[in-house]
Order: C-alpha cells, then structure tokens, then sequence
C-alpha cells in the first residue's frame, strides 16, 4: 500500500496494525474478505452477505440485541460477583452497600437487573420475529429448536438471579416456583424430591441460596453461550439469515 | 467425487459472435459473475451491529440512571406477602396455577407448549412465504402462534395487574395495597 500521510495513514498504514489484523485497512474487496476470514471473532460470519440480511425492517435487529444484553450481563454479572457473598447473612447486606458504599455500584447492578428483563423480553420478540417472517423452516427447524432451549435457558437464568438479593421479593418468588416443581406428579415421589433437589432441603435457605448461585454463575451461562455458538453457527451454515426466494 | 457442472451465467448464443457484458463501478473483478444482491460484510454488516452496540448499552445506561432496582426488606420466611408473586415472566404460569389442580397450568401446559414449538417446523414444510413478514400464504400458521402469544402475554397481564390478595381479581386503579 502506497502511504498517503493522512491520519487515517497513520493509524491504520503501519507495522503494528498489520502486526495485529495480518491485513491492510480493509477498503478494498481482498482487504475487506480478509477483514472477516482472518479474524477469530468475525469468521462465524461470510465474507459476503444477502441485502436482504442488512435491512433494519427484516430482523429488527431483535436477534442481535438479545446477544448484545448476554453480553452486557457477562461483564457486569462478573463486576457484581466482586462485592457479592452468597450467604444468607451477607447477600442481602451486600445488595445495600452496592447500593450505597461502592462507587457506580447501584449503576453496575440496575444494569444487570434491567438487562436480565430486557434479555427475556428480546429474547421473546426475536422469537416472534423468526415466525412471523418463516425462519424456522427447513433447513433452520433445527436451529429453531436450539432457539427454544435458549429461551428456556434465558428464563431460568433470570429465576436463579431472582433469589441471589436475599430479600422478600426474591424469597417469596421462589418459594412460589419451588412448590410448582413440588407439584410434579406423583407428587409424594417425584415432586417432592425434585422439589429437595432444587432447594437443597425442605424450606429455601442458605442450600437453595449456593445452588442457586453457582446455576447463575457458571452452568447456566456456559451452556448458554455454546449453544449461542452453536446457535450462529448454525445461521452461516444454513445459508445465512432468511430471504424471500429469487425469481 | 463428481465434479460439479460449471454454471454458466450468461449463457452464449452459439449464432450470434458477441457475448453479452456490461461495465459496472466497483473495486474487484466482476468477470463471469453474475449479479448476486450481495455486499460486503465488512463494512456493511459489520458498521450496522457497531452502532446497534452502541444503541442498546446507551439505552440500558440511560435507564439505569434513571430507575433503580428494587428492592425490599431482608427476606424473612415468618412473613409472607400476600400476594406472593413470581417474577413477571413466569406471572402466567401462576396465574394458570389457580385454575385446576397447579401441575396442569404449572408443568403441562408449558411442557406441551414448548414440545408444539419444537417440533412446529417438522409439520409445517411448505416453502412458500418463508422471507416476508406476515406472509399471506401462511395465515393459518400466523394465526395460531399470534393465539398462542395472546395468550402468553394476556395471563402475564392478568397476573401483574390484575391479582391482589388471596389471588382475587382486582381492576389494577382499586388494587389494595400489600399488607
Ligand atoms: C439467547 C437467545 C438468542 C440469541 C442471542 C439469538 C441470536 C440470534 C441472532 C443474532 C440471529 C441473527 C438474526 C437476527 O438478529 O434476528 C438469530 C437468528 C435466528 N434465531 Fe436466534 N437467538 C436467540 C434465541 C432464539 C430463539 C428463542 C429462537 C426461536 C425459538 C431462535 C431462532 C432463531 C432462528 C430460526 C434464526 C434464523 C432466522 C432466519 O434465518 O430468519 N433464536 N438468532
């Protein structure tokens, strides 16, 4: 590449650029298909895509937006588990000085609250969006149905969250959805054991609190993320995003 | 392995001693390629997400400035609020609970509904309409999920608003205080 002097030269045209991207400043075809091949992050994604693929009317973006609030609750679910102690003396103390002894720390957990509401709602929309516009027919059934256990995965996530503050909301709610498991027939063999198996005992205490807490933090959104790896993966190999048939 | 047939574009006129070529405005060689309705990701894909980024955190840092979390008093298993209620999500399931006997609104009910949707694409194979948004061809399909929606979100509503003490019906501006 011939060097111009501009900024745009001096910021994009130099060893450690290419050092970093192994390609030029991607403006032309070659540079822009090595934008997305030799990229760890953006190879999940084809070099070229569908119009059909970009236009704002057609996904909403909803799809998107849900992996966008994942990953914003990522970042900040682990700048909570700094301040954060799941036991039932703490957890709630916790909760109040995030609120008024750490820095930002009401910010960081309104955040994490909203984004958890919002992630069940988009997650929802998306869901609408791909049937009102026949995405999940062939060859997406299968990737319809990786969408569902997300959507399971992503209410069970909230609900794990939901008792983590230790406080009335949060107590009653679950002990509301423990009885339900509890309810599963035969209910004197399966429900009730399910029902000791998910709150660690008989009343929700200090065991519900850590099976709760570990759920949250670490086998739900493991599972969650490599399915929402599989789950865009699966979108390239099936011929990127849905689009009317040509003529 | 066979070898794939060559796709030929444009085809030529074996009596005619031109083919047909146009010239067009872009960066890379267009020879023997005909036209795709593509772009480039980079960056025309790759911009869109950036700013859709950069929308939803701002959003979600504006409304986190603007409303906080709540929350109550200590949990305190002596006390039980009435109503106790789930969080908003699950409202319906609660909600389908005080009909009948709490496994069938409460484990049955979303337990088929999640089996239907699964295997939904299994049953409903026609091709036509995949692509638009509300397409004419599939308004049967169309309609019964907008019933299964309705119906979602209306006991969700009916749950949040409408439920006071001891699980009654209330209109939500008469709705007693807790406790
Ligand atoms: C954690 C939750 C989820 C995430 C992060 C996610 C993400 C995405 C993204 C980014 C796309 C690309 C198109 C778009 O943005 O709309 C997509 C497409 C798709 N999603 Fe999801 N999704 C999730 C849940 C679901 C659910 C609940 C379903 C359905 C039950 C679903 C089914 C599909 C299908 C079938 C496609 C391909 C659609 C098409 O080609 O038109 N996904 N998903």
């Amino acid at each position: 590449m011939k060097k111009k002097n501009t900024i745009a030269d001096l910021l994009f045209n130099n060893r450690f650029w290419k050092s970093v991207f192994r390609h030029d400043y991607p403006d032309n075809d070659l540079s822009r298909s090595e934008a997305m091949t030799s990229n760890l992050f953006l190879h999940i994604q084809s070099v070229k895509v569908h119009t059909n693929t970009i236009r704002p009317g057609y996904t909403l973006g909803l799809g998107l937006i849900s992996f966008y609030l994942f990953i914003i609750l990522t970042i900040t679910g682990v700048l909570l588990m700094f301040y954060y102690i799941p036991s039932i003396e703490r957890a709630y103390n916790d909760m109040k000085d995030l609120e008024f002894a750490v820095s930002y720390g009401i910010i960081l957990r309104n955040l994490h609250r909203w984004g958890a509401h919002g992630m069940v709602a988009f997650v929802f929309f998306h869901m609408c969006r791909v049937f009102y516009t026949g995405g999940y027919k062939q060859p997406r059934e299968f990737n319809w149905g990786i969408g569902i256990v997300l959507l399971i995965l992503t209410l069970f996530l909230s609900l794990t969250g939901y008792l983590l503050p230790w406080d009335q909301l949060a107590f009653w709610a679950i002990t509301i959805v423990a009885n339900l498991i509890g309810t599963s027939p035969p209910e004197s063999i399966l429900g009730a054991s399910l029902r000791y198996i998910v709150v660690g005992g008989r009343e929700v205490g200090q065991n519900a609190l850590i099976r709760f807490y570990v759920m949250h933090v670490i086998v739900l959104p493991l599972v969650a993320a490599v399915l929402i790896g599989v789950h865009f993966w699966r979108i390239r190999k099936d011929g990127g995003i849905s689009r009317p048939a040509e003529e | 392995m066979d070898k794939k047939p060559e796709v030929v574009i444009f085809p030529k006129n074996p009596s005619k001693t031109y083919g047909l070529m146009e010239l067009i405005r872009t960066r890379s060689f267009q020879i023997e390629k005909g036209p795709d309705n593509t772009v480039t990701s980079w960056p025309h894909l790759l911009f869109r997400e950036m700013i859709l980024f950069m929308f939803v955190f701002i959003v979600l840092m504006i409304i986190s400035i603007l409303f906080n979390a709540p929350l109550e008093e200590q949990a305190n298993p002596s006390n039980t609020p009435n109503p106790a209620k789930s969080p908003w999500y699950f409202l319906g399931l609660q909600e389908m609970l005080s009909w009948a006997h709490p496994f069938w609104g409460g484990i049955f009910a979303p337990t088929v509904v999640t089996i239907i949707l699964i295997l939904a694409p299994y049953f409903d194979r026609s091709q036509k309409g995949v692509g638009v948004w509300f397409a004419p061809e599939r308004k049967i399909a169309n309609l019964l999920f907008t019933i299964l929606v309705v119906l979602a979100v209306g006991l969700i509503v009916i749950g949040e608003f409408f439920r006071g003490p001891n699980w009654q019906l209330f209109w939500p501006w008469n709705m007693p205080s807790p406790h």
